[in-house]
Parts: structure tokens; C-alpha cells; sequence
């Protein structure tokens, strides 16, 4: 609980923009740390800021960018599916990273869960977003029982890599076991033993491909206090072959490139 | 922007469906391109924006999960900050200055989605000038409230009350 007064509304907007000075906006940062009063407050006034955003005038983006999207994805394998972090306020301007996924993504998945609540109040569209959503739980229901059947097949079928990792340096009491069905990228990974780690990192399974290409992110984990942890059906294209899984030890948000040294692996 | 196909978009890229991320294009392609290029004012840096954040949500399209998200809102704000962060490292060489962008393209991919963008602009037109102003500047041109203040020649107070002023408007005018 603050015991210092209240944001004025003014300031909130205006944080929600980023535009106080860096001092008034670390100051803010730190009273909404810990006062859920002024959080809410601001969780309000996000969705008008989204607002503004889409009051720019509509252009259409290059001819071709669509296709160099696709050119650009292509070649680019998906990272381990992560949690969405809990709304943060934003750092200072001047201590934002340019990797801005890390920057800003809590307070703008905030922000989206918000302004939907305005978009849903824009007129009488409740009979056809009820059909929407429906469509939508139908969707996830499918996607659900095709997960569930690849990691019964990941877990079952006689195609399924069996891997089993250890650390690689010191007394190999930290264990690692991978089930890796290429066909579906189906991924199972169970590890016990496993080391603590520091608040902001976390250990990330790495697949590596059979061709030679670059390791591929295959989930983050972190040991519950028994030094368990496990990697369930994380989001891998499927027909990639693994030469071999490794584990490294990453900060919270992990990385899309393994950073050594590499501290359990098997093939 | 219905929230129920966009997770059911989200669901096919999240398995690697590169026609499912087309679409994600063909539907918020314009809008994310539109802030960029308003904040930006130039069109390879503004694809370069826009190619960028549609990599990021290929690349971890788990990091937006919600039933009940907007995906719209939450591109149009990861592009607006993207890009602040690109004028704000650029600045001082590049004078900030209030920029219209002229000839109105082809935006109807689906009715309704031009319905909405059109009400929101025409909100945002409507507002008395110097909130407008005031908005825009700290939105687009991310300049801080001191900055606008000195901008406009302005008190500071003034430039707050106006820019709250201006959201609450907005907010009212969408919730009715």
C-alpha cells in the first residue's frame, strides 16, 4: 500500500503516453508499484490511449510488404510459447531496451484486454459476437483435443526421440528427458535435480536441428523447489529432425539465441 | 477485430500456419502500417516497424493470449511505442513538427473495421483544436508534457488538463 497521495489524472494519461519528464515518470512508476488505487486508474485510461492510436489516417503499406513478410517468416522458427507477464507500468524512456517486445509488452497486453471493453460497447453487435466467440471457443476446443492427441502420440508412438539430458560439467545430478516426436514437433521435456536459478533468469531448452541450422527455442522452465520442472508441447514447427536438445541458463524473458555456456545436454 | 477469429488466428501461427499469418496481415496490416507511418513520416521506416512487430508476433504469438484481448488495440500501441522509441533516439537532428498525411487510400477490408476507424478519426477531428493538438503531440510526436508546454507556449497545466480532457471525450463518446 503508497502512503503517498494518488497520481493525479492528469499525470496518468500523460504516463500512459510515456510523456511526463523521465523523473516525473520513474516517480510514477514506483507509486504504481504499489498502489492497486492508482493502477486501476490507469488500466482505465489505456484503452482511450489505443484510441488515438488508430485516429491516424489509414494508409495501405507498400505493394509487396505482404510478400516479404512471408519471405521473412519463413526462415524464422517460433519461439516456446510464454506466458503473458502481468501489466507493468513502463520504464523511463531513457531505460527502454530496443528489443521493445520486452519493453512495454505488459502494459500493452494490458491495454488490449482493456480496450476490447470499449470496442464490445460499440453498438448493438452482441447477437454476432456471441456467433464470434463461439466460433472462436470451437476453434480453441479443436486446437486443444489436436494437442492433446500429438502429445499422447509424442508420448506413445514408436517414431518418438528419446533423449535423455545431463549436465555437462561437475557430478551429473541434474537430469534432463526429452520426448521429441519430429513429425508432429511434439515436445515433452521432464527434468528433477535441476540447480536453482537467479529471480531474472530461467533456464530455455534449445532443439537443434539435424541440418545443421540455428538452435531453436523450445520453451523456458524454471525448478519448482524440489528441482523439478518440465517443457510440455511448446510451439515447434513440425518436421524439423533434432540432432540434439540442450539446455542454457537465460534471463526471465529468454532468448531467441542460446547463451553459453550450455549446462545440460543430450542426443 | 473480432476478438474470437484473432485467437483463432493466433491458435493456426502458434502452430506454424504461415496462411494464418497472411491473413493477420491482410487484416491489421493497414492499421499497424498507418501509426507508423504517421509517427515515423517515412514509409520504409514505417514497413520496417510494421515488418518487425508481425515477425515478433510470428516469431512468439503466445505472447498475446487472451479470450477477451483486442489484438487490434495491442498492435496499434506496440507500434506506436516502437516507433517513439525511433524518434526519440533520432531527436535533436530531426525537428518534431505537426505532419498531415495526404491522399486517403483504399482502408475497406472488412466494413466494419472502416466503420470504426472512421468514427474514431472523425471523434478525433472533432475535439477542440488545442486538445487535439495537445493529444496528438504526445501521442504521434512523443514529446513530453514539458516539450508540448514549450511547443505551444502554453502553461504546463494547461497542457495536462487539455490532454486529459481530450481522453475523457473520447471515452465518452465511444461508451454511449
Amino acid at each position: 500500500m503508497s502512503t503517498k497521495p494518488h497520481i493525479p489524472q492528469e499525470d496518468l494519461a500523460l504516463y500512459a503516453m510515456q510523456a511526463l519528464t523521465p523523473e516525473e515518470q520513474r516517480a510514477a512508476q514506483a507509486h504504481l508499484d504499489v498502489c492497486a488505487y492508482c493502477r486501476a486508474a490507469l488500466a482505465e485510461t489505456l484503452p482511450d490511449v489505443a484510441v488515438v492510436g488508430m485516429s491516424a489516417e489509414q494508409q495501405a503499406p507498400p505493394e509487396g510488404a505482404r510478400q516479404r513478410l512471408m519471405a521473412r517468416i519463413a526462415n524464422i522458427p517460433q519461439a516456446a510459447v510464454t506466458p503473458v507477464k502481468p501489466p507493468a507500468p513502463l520504464p523511463p524512456r531513457e531505460e527502454r531496451v530496443t528489443g521493445f517486445w520486452m519493453g512495454w509488452l505488459g502494459w500493452a497486453a494490458a491495454l488490449a484486454m482493456l480496450a476490447i471493453a470499449v470496442y464490445l460497447g460499440y453498438g448493438n453487435r452482441r447477437l454476432q459476437q456471441q456467433v464470434s466467440e463461439d466460433r472462436g471457443q470451437i476453434a480453441r476446443l479443436a486446437a486443444g483435443a489436436d494437442r492433446a492427441e500429438a502429445m499422447t502420440e509424442a508420448l506413445t508412438s514408436p517414431a518418438a526421440k528419446q533423449v535423455t539430458l545431463t549436465e555437462t560439467r561437475g557430478p551429473a545430478k541434474p537430469m534432463g528427458h526429452a520426448t521429441y516426436l519430429p513429425a508432429r514437433g511434439a515436445l515433452i521435456f521432464v527434468a528433477s535435480n535441476l540447480h536453482p536459478v537467479p529471480e531474472n533468469k530461467t533456464y530455455e531448452l534449445w532443439l537443434i536441428p539435424a541440418n545443421g541450422k540455428a538452435p531453436m527455442p523450445a520453451g523456458l522452465f524454471r525448478p519448482d523447489a524440489g528441482g523439478s520442472a518440465s517443457v510440455v508441447m511448446p510451439a515447434l514447427p513440425p518436421g524439423v529432425e533434432a540432432r540434439a536438445f540442450g539446455v542454457t541458463i537465460e534471463d526471465a524473458q529468454g532468448s531467441l539465441t542460446p547463451t553459453l555456456p550450455i549446462v545440460m545436454s543430450g542426443q | 477485430m473480432d476478438a474470437a477469429d484473432d485467437m483463432g488466428l493466433l491458435t493456426r501461427i502458434r502452430s506454424g500456419d504461415q496462411e494464418a499469418m497472411s491473413a493477420l496481415f491482410d487484416r491489421y496490416g493497414t492499421m499497424v502500417y498507418s501509426v507508423a507511418l504517421r509517427v515515423l513520416r517515412d514509409r520504409g521506416e514505417a514497413e520496417d516497424v510494421m515488418q518487425d512487430i508481425f515477425v515478433q508476433v510470428w516469431r512468439n504469438p503466445g505472447a498475446f493470449v487472451s479470450g477477451k484481448g483486442s489484438l487490434a488495440g495491442w498492435l496499434v500501441v506496440v507500434a506506436r511505442n516502437r516507433c517513439i522509441d525511433m524518434i526519440r533516439r533520432r531527436r535533436p537532428a530531426d525537428p518534431v513538427e505537426l505532419f498531415s498525411l495526404s491522399s486517403p487510400t483504399d482502408l475497406a477490408r472488412e466494413a466494419e473495421q472502416k466503420s470504426l476507424l472512421e468514427k474514431i478519426q472523425g471523434l478525433v477531428n472533432s475535439l477542440p483544436d488545442e486538445q487535439r493538438k495537445s493529444i496528438e503531440l504526445a501521442f504521434f510526436e512523443g514529446l513530453t508534457h514539458s516539450e508540448i508546454a514549450q511547443k505551444t507556449g502554453d502553461p504546463l497545466g494547461t497542457v495536462k488538463t487539455r490532454i486529459r480532457l481530450a481522453l475523457t471525450a473520447i471515452r465518452k463518446a465511444l461508451t454511449v
